[in-house]
């Protein structure tokens, strides 16, 4: 079963674990949880988050020095393990992930069930060709991004990999956070690949800071993912209002 | 060893399979129950393979001639007597489900009758599991007919079947791992598999289909860079090896940068060190190192592909004047990213940069260092895919690495050429230099590393000491790790965090090194040696009033080297002189303030 897909449209919040102090993911995801959220992001701060626009930048560093380290927030979810009843997916680079075993770190991920990863730095040929087995000794579903410019061979492959999760489309080329308009052209780009994705459910995410973009980007797609938006509010301790505002 | 794809129809993906390189067979299935069933076969030129389930003669024979099938695969309950009937010029490769050693026995009865055997993974529905089976179970095969191994195997299987050998394996059967659906076949992942499959690294500069030297290397880069490294690799590959390429290239660097540098015999230095000591002259490059040989090659490559606008990152400030330089001289838009810290330590590089018509924006984030104005850099690469990122060393994703490592290896290149005619050899005992990213190093061992005769020398700074906390040793404390686009040593926190180095040499001042020099040192190929801050120093001090030369803080590491290693008599040694000393006065003011 592919916890990824409803019939429904979907939004799924992204936060940045240990951000703003270092034990507010637990409030978060209740609070998200509650507010009918489909599914939740927590992101892995890391020291060099090199596909990141300078709010998610500033949020990973505020974490990291609040002295948030991946053991910790694998440890914060698990006393969540009863309460959240959501799909949860770990978003992160590569490195800390190493570091803390890759075999280690997944079968933390598996008992607790982790519904999937995303690892911006890994690509589906080098996950295919050296890190397959162990991923799929855990059975931990990767997702992987695609963009706009993503050929479509590639995107069907995309598409292939992640049949247990979801495709992560990232709305244009650009790192988090940057503003741009869905205008006629990506809309029908987004829909080509939405059909190129074909059983697999397609998100978009990066730049979704509204409702409007929200209802926009839902005729295409199966639904959003927010970041920079919702780490923007949390800053003004808006974010259960942003959320409310957008769903 | 053969290929054989299976499961092609007529369709446009089993076109460009069959076209592939190094697809040997093409597979057809007329089994029904398959999900691959098909009633066409394609117009190739390769070896066609129709794939038949317990049918009768007659309907093979039909296909065969219909197709003009070349071989025929029997992947049921075939008898040996069945077989018996076929006209001896089709080719035969019969099929067998492997659970158990047991299942081995049944081919002694088919000895003789196929030309190849065909071992899958077990199965009711003959084949087709896309799973695999233990290979180590034919082991108990000792038959005389070769074999195809089949089952599951995709791209993850490769370091497995490379581990895999048997006397009698001929080759393999790709199928359901290499498809993006049923009939649908994936031709990238099978000419990657095909590339893996037959690369041997000779050289340690040999980097396989994914970048990798070794284990180090590879292109970690979200989707989002995935178009623009590989345009750069098609652009290199395409153009870098072209006369038109090279004659240009050539010409810069003479009348341009002022090349070749000497290979200048250093005798008071030699007297010293009990050694013949020579040493290659980068310092002499326009503006002052060997960063100019890599800008100037890229300069090029930009302006092929039809690039106008160039961003860099920079630490001292070196790299940045070396780019902004070959900007100027070509008329591009200049960004060079540099740590705000950076800024404030280098500020003369800041004004030759901005003198040379560059804009030099300031990296504000984390360390607010060359990592993180590497960071910015590429940041601005995803947000702008039609810039140009002209890097500095050999690091960075792939293809990075190998294009800044071949500009560079001008460097060993003159110094096999000037060897020669001064001591008839065209190679020393030893070459030296120091390592920030690698780039110098790489050049200079770049036409030494595959002679074993040669010790290469990797110089890292110590910074403080290894053990004081304040270092840039990267591969004594560093642990392989992704940072940049690469997997390489890293010098990180347990948790994976980027730790800031220390370096009184800010072009020694980077928490990772080039994957190349990881897989050297890592190998045994190389050897790294560290020296201090004070040793540094010492070696400069030293250089400027031994041979007249005030040597780059980078290049002194090297120069310090000599004191640690065991030197011989007849020893013919090459130091690389990265860089000169004018950008470093302030610091030499400071600590020798009474001279
Ligand atoms: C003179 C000199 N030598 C060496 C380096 C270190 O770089 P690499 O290791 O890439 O040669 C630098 C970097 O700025 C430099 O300016």
């Amino acid at each position: 079963m592919n916890p990824f897909k409803k019939d429904k449209k979907q939004v799924s919040i992204f936060v940045t674990a240990g951000y703003p102090k270092l034990d507010s993911l637990k409030g978060q995801l209740l609070q998200l949880q509650k507010q009918g959220v489909d599914f939740i992001e927590v992101g892995i701060p890391f020291s060099d988050p090199m596909a990141d626009g300078p709010v998610i930048q500033e949020t990973s560093s505020i974490a990291l020095e609040n002295g948030m380290k991946l053991g910790l927030l694998l440890d914060q979810l698990d006393a969540l393990r009863n309460e959240v009843h959501i799909p949860l997916v770990l978003m992160g680079y590569l490195n800390p992930v190493l570091q803390f075993g890759l075999d280690a770190f997944l079968s933390r991920c598996q008992a607790l069930s982790i519904a999937s990863l995303i690892l911006p730095d890994l690509s589906v040929e080098l996950y295919e060709t050296k890190y397959k087995e162990v991923f799929g000794k855990y059975k931990i579903p990767v997702t992987f991004l695609i963009t706009p410019l993503t050929p479509n061979e590639r995107v069907q492959r995309v598409a292939q990999v992640c049949q247990n999760s979801f495709v992560y489309l990232v709305g244009q080329n650009s790192i988090t956070g940057q503003g741009y308009a869905i205008n006629e052209g990506l809309s029908s780009r987004y829909a080509e690949l939405k059909k190129l994705c074909g059983a697999t459910p397609l998100f978009l995410g990066f730049g979704i800071d509204s409702k409007e973009k929200k209802e926009q980007a839902f005729k295409s797609v199966d639904g959003v993912i927010i970041g920079t938006a919702y780490l923007k509010a949390v800053k003004v301790e808006e974010e259960v209002k942003f959320v409310e505002g957008l769903l | 060893m053969i290929i054989k794809v299976c499961g092609l129809t007529d369709n446009q993906s089993s076109m460009q399979v069959a076209n592939l390189n190094g697809v040997d067979y093409t597979g057809f299935i007329f089994y029904e129950g398959s999900k691959r069933f098909t009633e066409t076969t394609l117009a190739t030129a390769k070896q066609k393979v129709g794939v038949f389930v317990n049918a009768s003669l007659q309907y093979i024979k039909e296909q065969v001639i219909k197709y003009n099938l070349d071989v025929v695969q029997l992947h049921g309950n075939e008898s040996p007597e069945f077989i018996r009937q076929f006209p001896k010029n089709i080719k035969i490769i019969k099929a067998f489900g492997i659970a158990t050693e047991a299942d081995l026995e049944a081919t002694q009865l088919y000895e003789g009758l196929a030309d190849y055997f065909l071992f899958d993974t077990k199965s009711e529905s003959h084949g087709g599991t896309g799973t695999t089976f233990n290979w180590q179970i034919l082991d108990a095969y000792k038959g005389s007919t070769p074999f195809l191994l089949s089952g599951g195997i995709g791209l993850e299987s490769i370091e497995k079947l490379k581990q895999f050998t048997h006397p009698q394996l001929a080759g393999y059967d790709l199928n359901s791992r290499f498809e993006l659906s049923p009939k649908v076949k994936d031709p990238d992942r099978i000419a990657t598999f095909i590339k893996l499959l037959n690369m041997k690294t000779t050289s340690y500069l040999d980097t396989d289909p994914l970048g990798f030297y070794g284990e180090f290397g590879g292109a970690y880069v979200p989707e989002l860079l995935r178009p623009n490294v590989e345009e750069l690799d098609a652009a290199f590959n395409s153009y870098c090896f072209t006369e038109e390429f090279e004659s240009e290239f050539k010409q810069l660097l003479k009348d341009y940068v002022g090349r070749p540098t000497p290979l200048y015999l250093a005798g008071r230095l030699s007297d010293k060190y009990g050694a013949t000591i020579y040493l290659k002259r980068e310092d002499l490059c326009h503006t002052g190192a060997h960063k100019v040989n890599n800008t100037v090659g890229q300069i090029l490559l930009a302006k092929h592909m039809g690039k106008t606008n160039i961003i860099a990152e920079t630490g001292a400030g070196q790299h940045g004047v070396a780019t902004a330089t070959v900007c100027a001289l070509m008329g591009l838009n200049c960004i060079v990213y540099m740590g705000e810290k950076d800024i404030e330590r280098q500020a003369p590089n800041v004004q030759r940069m901005k003198m040379l018509g560059a804009e030099v924006r300031p990296a504000t984030s984390g360390s607010k260092t060359l990592k993180d104005a590497t960071n910015e850099a590429i940041r601005h690469w995803i947000n702008h895919p039609d810039s140009y990122y002209l890097i500095g060393s050999v690091v960075g994703p792939h293809p990075y690495p190998k294009i800044v490592a071949y500009f560079q290896s001008v460097i060993s290149k003159e110094i096999e050429k000037q060897l020669l005619e001064k001591t008839g050899k065209t190679y020393p005992d030893k070459v030296i230099a120091c390592v920030g990213g690698g780039s110098n190093a790489a050049g200079a061992f770049y036409q030494f590393y595959d002679n074993p005769k040669v010790e290469l020398v990797a110089v890292e700074a110590a910074g403080l000491g290894i053990d004081s906390g304040k270092s840039a040793a990267t591969s004594v404390l560093g642990t392989p790790g992704v940072l940049h686009g690469s997997l390489t040593l890293l010098m990180q926190d347990a948790d994976g965090q980027v730790t800031e180095p220390h370096s009184i040499s800010a072009g020694l001042d980077y928490p990772g090194i080039g994957p190349l020099h990881a897989h050297t040192i890592a190998t045994g190929r190389a050897v790294s040696i560290s020296v201090t801050d004070d040793e540094a120093l010492q070696a400069a001090l030293e250089l400027s009033q031994l041979e007249g030369i005030i040597p780059a803080l980078e290049s002194a590491h090297a120069l310090y080297a000599l004191t640690k290693l065991e030197l011989k008599k007849e020893d013919v040694i090459v130091v690389n002189l990265s860089g000169r000393g004018d950008k470093d006065m302030n610091t030499y003011l400071e600590k020798f303030p009474n001279l």
